[in-house]
């Protein structure tokens, strides 16, 4: 049972693909949580949800490619102004003129790009473990070869298009374990392998390849339109993305960095008590 | 002492009258703190500026009418216009284009005017207790207020507000009297009370007569509009048992400017000075908001990642905790290698950390001096030590303010407290704040009267007492573990005063025993000779070590012991007086004699007084324990006034039988040359003092983590 069931729940269609979405409370400023990577949905915040709402506004979606949403097969139907046409199309459902913005990981590209180009929209920006990247990826992910045939491959060899069409299930067990790094995950890994074999490999490849033209200038493009208030978190141990990547965002936003200690990559789902408190101080600094 | 000077202190002149206000520290936004002058001026806000001064520009003004301004005795000076433009003219001065605005009680309505009028120098405003006819005022005041004018005979409580009456002889002390009596409902206010009172004293009636029937305050209806008409952000503070504005006033104020209202539940007129912690965090709070502070980097560790640390505060009143706790620390690391120890520490304690490599904070540069209070409070061989503890309250409250922040930034699992005063008190006084196990370490339980300090000396020591232990029996969470250094049969055998328990059953129902802590060994029969060579003393001279500890307060006593000295060598030739000024005496001060030393300082003291025939000190517990630790014959003279070496280290020597207790005052120096020369270097016979302390202690602590 959730702690908290959403007060409207809605689908909406755009270019052909149904976006699920979700509102709850009606506390201002509205909150709208972004999906990640398509590996996970809306879910990822059930942490935040219940205690967000009884303060705000909260609207949350599940991304292309996951959850209750349709999973175009086209890559292009990922890209980033997809996601964030997506998140703007939420809004108007939802009936929210303007929103703090928190993102994990990958939806920091798509953040990023809403402050930038619809400001109106957008009240402030928290950044949760972004995939910015701004800098090089982790030296274990440098084996990551996503088109080659690999045999047997191992370890982040397993991000790749061939291995995810026989051994998918492998994969998401294989990532999921490196975004919680923490001792005593079990319970946040099994939530999110379950969520991961929502979807598939496919899927989650169309997904992957929208990101091969992203890179670090046009992060730092983006980056330097944003004029909202803006903070990101970025734990020491995140495996998935390096601190190093949030430390950069926040230094070319210049929003502070919050360091969070012995944290993995998903600190909303394993340290969701000083997630929480951390996005209510935002979002009240926001409010005033 | 002030906890915090100001960076200026200024008066700005208009029409001939000087208003005097003065700057503290250079953060955003700048505050100006308003009082409701001329009844009290600025010190009022004494409890609340060091710490936000650390964070905002802050701005006092004492008001028209008091403190260091002019009083002018007309009441078309006191008209709001004239308070109205003295403050923008304070805001000028003090180069502040924009201020959130802090007033109290009937300063409120001038401060709506400013906010109102000149909505572009107010950024905001925090309205305590707020003076404003927006409700009804308390029925009890009706009646008097009335007849403020009308002459009377011999008025009683709030029929003394009266303008004859403040006029009569003695009339005007008589109201402020009852007036702030009414005004302090919080048990334990005798502080509060005693300031307020003086700085009412500071005015004169007249300038009284003349604000009261100058101040020209709304009337409702006007008030009602004159709040409507502020924009900025209010938030309203106000004590639910306040005997001058009712609560109604402080709702009302809140409902006509967005419902921002704090009550303070159980507060009366004065939350400011009664709960200064509250206060200044909500004022904190509030300016951080409105002006949008944003969020700053941070780190924040998860819980099973975090290294076991302690924050070690160590006392330096006494100046002799630190070798003690620097033992305890030891000891503990030896039962927890794991643990991490940081000091929050202050002068002349951070100079034993230095030297033992110990971790000190950097707040810790945020203290207050504790120890330059204390020397202040000296006098001769003087120290009301209870009295000066009293007045130290601002200088407590910015320190706790600084260890409150501490451990809001950082994480800390134990709080060991020697004598922290600061930390002990507010924690009861706002045990919301509390994180983190609490170590709460004494060598004396119970402030005592001295016997010439009369009823009011008596009333007020037992007072603090009953509200240390209502703190204990009502947040008895709040001290993890209580360690008396020391054991049961030290502690005197009297009671906490009135019908309040015996110090000594309290004591062991509420706190684990430790021993004595010396912070050191002492030699060993056999060691003390080697030793004695060691330091440069020969066997056949009487060397007699002077000793007054690290403040200022010794230079009377050493100056008689230095006068005795002709007389003793005289009757001993073979004595030898090595006498020690500490830093903050002259040694070139004194004459110089032949056999006679004088040194600022000397390196490991402890080991001269464990080698020495006779020493002469004060009568503080961590030196003459060390003599008697080291059973070396010693003459203690306690300071006058200072309860705890007259009665509870005497008391405590006593048991030990160690030492000759010498009364300053009556003691010449024929009669120190007599003791010199009969004790010098002859066996004594004291109780042993036990080694085992600091290990007592860090066994006591370490069940904790």
């Amino acid at each position: 049972m959730r702690a908290r069931y959403p007060d409207s729940e809605g689908l909406l269609v755009r270019d052909g693909v149904e976006i699920r979405y979700e509102r709850y409370g009606d506390g201002w400023p509205a909150i709208l949580l972004l999906p990640a990577w398509s590996l996970v949905h809306s879910r990822q915040w059930k942490m935040q949800v219940p205690y967000l709402a009884r303060h705000f506004t909260v609207v949350c979606f599940d991304g292309r490619g996951s959850g209750g949403s349709s999973r175009p097969a086209d890559p292009s139907a990922y890209s980033d102004v997809a996601f964030a046409s997506d998140a703007l199309a939420v809004m108007d459902a939802a009936g929210i003129d303007s929103a703090v913005l928190v993102s994990a990981s990958r939806g920091a590209s798509w953040a990023l790009r809403l402050c930038a180009e619809h400001p109106d929209r957008v009240l402030g920006s928290v950044f949760i473990g972004p995939s910015a990247l701004l800098v090089p990826p982790l030296a274990e992910r440098r084996v990551q070869r996503f088109d080659e045939v690999i045999d047997e491959p191992v370890g982040w060899q397993t991000y790749n298009a061939h291995y995810w069409k026989t051994h998918y299930p492998e994969f998401v067990t294989f990532f999921v374990g490196r975004m919680f790094t923490e001792p005593h995950s079990t319970k946040q890994i099994e939530d999110a392998t379950g969520w991961g074999l929502e979807t598939d490999g496919e899927t989650l490849a169309a997904a992957d390849r929208a990101l091969e033209g992203s890179d670090a200038a046009a992060t730092r493009r983006l980056a330097a339109r944003l004029a909202c208030p803006a903070l990101v978190m970025h734990g020491t141990q995140d495996a998935v993305r390096s601190y190093a990547d949030g430390e950069a965002l926040a230094s070319c936003t210049g929003a502070p960095l919050v360091t969070l200690e012995g944290a993995g990559h998903f600190p909303h789902l394993r340290d969701p008590v000083h997630v929480n408190l951390l996005i209510k101080q935002f979002a009240d600094r926001v409010r005033r | 002492m002030r906890a915090r000077l100001p960076d200026r202190a200024e008066v700005v002149r208009r029409d001939g009258v000087r208003v005097a206000f003065e700057v503290f520290g250079d953060g955003e936004p700048a505050l100006l703190l308003i009082p409701a002058s001329p009844i009290t001026h600025a010190r009022s806000w004494k409890g609340l500026v060091p710490t936000l001064a650390r964070r905002f520009t802050v701005v006092t003004t004492d008001g028209r009418g008091t403190g260091r301004s002019d009083r002018p005795h007309a009441p078309e000076c006191y008209a709001p216009a004239e308070v109205t433009a003295d403050l923008l003219a304070v805001l000028d001065a003090a180069g502040a284009d924009q201020a959130v605005l802090v007033a109290h009680c009937h300063a409120v309505p001038w401060a709506l005017y400013l906010a109102a009028d000149h909505p572009e120098r107010v950024a905001g405003l925090v309205a305590i207790d707020p003076a404003v006819a927006v409700a009804p005022p308390h029925p009890h005041t009706v009646e008097p207020d009335r007849r403020w004018a009308d002459p009377v005979g011999a008025p009683a409580g709030w029929s003394m507000r009266n303008r004859h009456f403040w006029r009569q002889d003695g009339g005007y002390r008589e109201w402020i009297e009852f007036f702030f009596g009414q005004q302090l409902p919080e048990p334990h206010s005798t502080k509060q009370y005693e300031d307020t009172v003086g700085w009412a004293l500071d005015t004169d009636a007249e300038a009284m007569i003349a604000e009261r029937e100058g101040r020209a305050a709304p009337p409702e209806g006007e008030a009602e509009a004159l709040c409507r008409r502020v924009r900025c952000p209010v938030r309203v503070l106000h004590g639910s048992d306040d005997r001058c504005q009712p609560v109604a006033r402080g709702r009302r104020l809140a409902e006509l400017t967005g419902d921002d209202l704090v009550v303070l539940e159980g507060a009366g007129h004065l939350p400011h000075g009664r709960d200064p912690v509250k206060v200044t965090r909500l004022i904190t709070e509030f300016a951080d908001r409105i002006t949008g502070a944003s969020m700053h980097a941070t780190t924040w560790t998860r819980g099973l990642s975090r290294p076991a640390r302690a924050l070690y505060l160590s006392s330096p009143i006494g100046l002799g905790h630190a070798r003690r706790d620097v033992a305890v620390a030891k000891e503990l690391r030896r039962l927890r290698p794991d643990l991490e120890i940081d000091w929050l520490a202050q002068h002349p304690v951070t100079a034993v950390l230095d030297a033992e490599g110990e971790h000190i904070h950097p707040a810790s540069r945020w203290l207050a001096s504790e120890s330059a209070h204390v020397a202040a409070e000296a006098a001769g061989h003087d120290l009301h030590c209870f009295q000066a503890l009293r007045r130290m309250d601002e200088i407590l409250v910015a320190n706790f303010m600084v260890f409150q922040e501490v451990l809001e930034e950082d994480c800390y699992d134990l709080i060991i407290g020697d004598e922290a005063w600061d930390v002990d008190y507010y924690w009861h006084e706002n045990p919301e704040l509390k994180r983190g196990q609490n170590v709460w370490l004494t060598d004396f339980v119970g402030y005592l009267p001295m016997p010439d300090g009369g009823d009011r000396e008596a009333f007020l020591t037992t007072d603090y007492n009953a509200e240390m232990i209502e703190h204990i029996d009502r947040y008895p969470w709040i001290r993890d573990r209580a360690i008396f250094v020391g054991n049961d049969e030290d502690i005197v055998p009297e009671t906490f005063g009135g019908d309040l328990p015996a110090i000594r059953d309290w004591t062991t129902r509420h706190f684990s025993y430790s021993g004595y802590i010396t912070g050191f060994t002492p030699p060993e029969p056999d060691e003390v000779a080697p030793l004695r060579t060691q330091l440069g003393y020969r066997d056949d001279e009487l060397v007699c070590v002077v000793a007054v500890g690290g403040s200022g307060v010794g230079q009377a006593l050493i100056d008689k012991v230095v006068a005795a000295y002709p007389l003793a060598k005289k009757a001993a030739p073979e004595l030898r007086m090595i006498v020690v000024t500490g830093p903050r005496i002259d040694p070139a001060a004194f004459p110089q004699r032949a056999g006679l030393e004088i040194h600022g300082y000397i390196d490991r003291l402890y080991q001269h007084l464990c080698v020495c025939d006779l020493a002469i000190v004060q009568g503080g517990l961590t030196t003459t324990m060390e003599l008697t630790a080291a059973r070396r014959p010693f003459l203690y003279f306690p300071l006058g006034h200072h309860f705890e070496q007259n009665f509870h280290v005497r008391y405590r020597l006593d048991r030990y039988g160690a030492g000759q207790c010498m009364d300053y005052a009556t003691t010449d120096p024929d009669l120190i040359a007599t003791h010199i020369t009969e004790l010098a270097g002859q066996p004594v016979s004291y109780r042993d003092v036990e080694t085992d302390g600091a290990a007592r202690a860090a066994r006591l602590i370490a069940e904790l983590i």
